[in-house]
């Protein structure tokens, strides 16, 4: 009985229905579009996301602060702030294990790590920074990494 | 019924997302669309633009926050440095200044002839005791405004900037760039058919200096004490290294959206004739020794002028380190050719291969995809995925004063960048 009254096109509780049905989905499209708009904008880009450890400042006297794919893709850039310069000091000097970058979206990482020039006494509060080579594109845009430091590991870092 | 609902409410939500999709794809794809490398020009159809002169802050690689001034497209927010101006020769060309600073600016515009301010020809500006107070016609502090008018000159690029207590007001930032095409030639860098560069290969270095001092103290409204200066940051189109290497509109640099990474293939004679063009110009006090690793660069216009004899004779020079003077601009073409083509099999390089490239900067291995051979990568070891994106080249390219290769003293940094490579197929990660 509802169902016939409901299929008759002409039928006034069937034009509600409708109604209701057509603005309940366009709501929730539109509640949708609101909140992949949000997540679109508010990560991996917010730099106020960017995940910390405790233990990794504690150890080697640095906080990573941003990952960014530079070099039209061919490139990473890694900086960090300096907490403890001298444990800073020997984490930058240290260049036989340098972090290594993973994506936590697929296999791949990198550690082949360049530039910048060792020997500084690195200056608490200062930022450097790490450039490594993008192994076949082992980072993206818009994707979440994993700093690996030895036996410690920063997760979830956002990919600028 | 229930059928009948769901079908009608799948068939809705389909078309809603048929409605929603394009607006979320075009958003993403506007993103990466202003993710670019290479210049980014403001053109105007009349050549009309207008620029506001205000204040904000660019970062550092350090980590510093730097008081700037700088030109910025009124309808935008602030940037370093000025919109790039790209305009066509021989056609008027109108800029609209408007001023929000604290104190009277102006622009002058080097190279350009017949310049008019509101109408009058711009010229020098004096006190009632007969000081100088300006090169040329100001708009007043806070909300004054003054139109430029002048015919764009020969071909090139140009420097526009600041006429107003220069020394000061230079080093906070009033500076842009002004790209004059041939008309009817926008792919050349001048009148000469052998100026031609190839498509989307066009950047702009505009490389300049900080000394966070004086923008301490303009900031905090104190006393500027030019002559003691010593700046600290050096820059490429308002970036140190490696901010260098982002590209442009890099949403973590929202004050600095140009980037420098000069991103190219081979030369070849059928696939890839032309060159890229390079427009340098200095906005500092100092030379600028510029120095491209990896291959010369023909410096093609000097200070907006095709460097050719009486006759037309082709007067372009291959220079190895660019030295940019205070003021000057260079536009030069740039290409990178494989010369000896080594290849691993049929020419390979007869020398070991060493472990490192030219410059030992971290590690033994730094900088090196393990194989010297464009587009080619050798075995990896285990723990890596893979050396490079696709065995593509870096070169550096820098200062060669070498206290303007640093961030504050911390090298490498400053007015540094790389040149980038691809194999002749174009970068295919492997």
């Amino acid at each position: 009985m509802l169902e016939a009254t409901i299929g008759r096109p002409n039928g006034r509780a069937g034009g509600i229905n409708r109604l209701v049905v057509l603005s309940a989905v366009l709501a929730t499209a539109l509640v949708v579009g609101l909140l992949v708009g949000l997540k679109l904008w508010s990560s991996p880009g917010d730099p106020g996301s960017f995940p910390s450890s405790v233990q990794i400042e504690q150890q080697y006297g640095v906080r990573f602060s941003r990952i960014a794919v530079v070099g039209d893709g061919g490139l990473i850039t890694l900086t960090y702030v300096v907490l403890d310069s001298e444990k800073a000091t020997r984490f930058q000097s240290d260049v036989g294990h340098p972090p290594e970058l993973r994506s936590e979206a697929r296999d791949g990482g990198t550690k082949r790590v360049s530039v910048m020039k060792q020997g500084h006494s690195l200056r608490a509060g200062q930022t450097y920074y790490l450039v490594y080579q993008n192994t076949k594109g082992a980072l993206r845009h818009g994707e979440r990494a994993t700093i690996q430091l030895g036996d410690l590991a920063l997760r979830h870092a956002p990919v600028l | 019924m229930k059928r009948l609902t769901i079908q009608r409410a799948l068939a809705l939500t389909a078309a809603a997302l048929l409605v929603a999709t394009p607006v979320l794809v075009r958003t993403q794809a506007s993103a990466a669309a202003e993710m670019s490398e290479g210049v980014l020009c403001d053109t105007d159809p009349n050549q009309t633009f207008s620029l506001t002169a205000r204040d904000g802050y660019i970062s550092t690689p350090d980590g510093n926050s730097i008081y700037m001034w700088s030109y910025s497209n009124s309808k935008r927010g602030f940037q370093l440095p000025g919109p790039t101006l790209c305009v066509e020769s021989g056609r008027q060309v109108t800029v609209i200044l408007h001023n929000s600073l604290p104190e009277a600016t102006s622009i002058v515009f080097p190279g350009q002839q017949g310049v008019k301010a509101n109408g009058n020809p711009a010229q020098p500006q004096f006190d009632s005791g007969g000081s100088l107070t300006s090169l040329v016609q100001t708009a007043a502090a806070t909300d004054g405004s003054v139109t430029y008018t002048f015919t764009a000159g020969s071909p090139g690029s140009y420097l526009y900037e600041t006429g107003t207590d220069v020394d000061k007001q230079l080093q906070m930032g009033l500076y842009g760039a002004l790209v004059v095409r041939p008309a009817g030639h926008p792919n050349q860098v001048n009148d000469r058919a052998d100026s031609a560069f190839a498509n989307g290969k066009e950047y702009v270095y505009l490389l300049s200096e900080v000394d966070p001092d004086v923008h301490l103290a303009v900031e905090r409204n104190q006393p500027v004490d030019v002559n003691a200066s010593k700046s600290r940051y050096f820059m490429i189109n308002g970036r140190s290294m490696p901010d260098t290497l982002a590209p442009n509109n890099a949403p973590w640099l929202p004050g600095q959206p140009y980037g420098a990474l000069v991103h190219i293939k081979p030369y070849d004679a059928v696939t890839n004739p032309l060159p890229a063009t390079i427009h340098y110009l200095n906005a500092g006090s100092v030379n600028y020794p510029f120095h491209p690793h990896g291959s010369d660069e023909r410096v093609i216009n000097r200070d907006g002028h095709a460097l050719q004899g009486g006759s037309g004779e082709d007067l372009s020079y291959l220079k190895y380190d660019l030295d940019v003077g205070p003021g000057q601009t260079l536009d030069v073409l740039m290409d990178w050719r494989d010369v000896e083509h080594w290849n691993a099999t049929t020419n390979p390089i007869p020398t070991q291969l060493p472990a490192i490239t030219d410059q030992l900067l971290v590690g033994s291995d730094t900088w090196f995809s393990e194989s010297g051979y464009l587009g080619t990568k050798n075995a990896v070891p285990s723990n890596l995925t893979q050396n490079n994106e696709c065995g593509e080249y870096y070169h550096i390219a820098h200062s060669h004063a070498l206290e303007q290769a640093t961030n504050y003293g911390a090298a490498f940094g400053g007015m540094m960048t790389v040149f980038r490579i691809d194999p002749p197929a174009g970068c295919v990660s492997q």
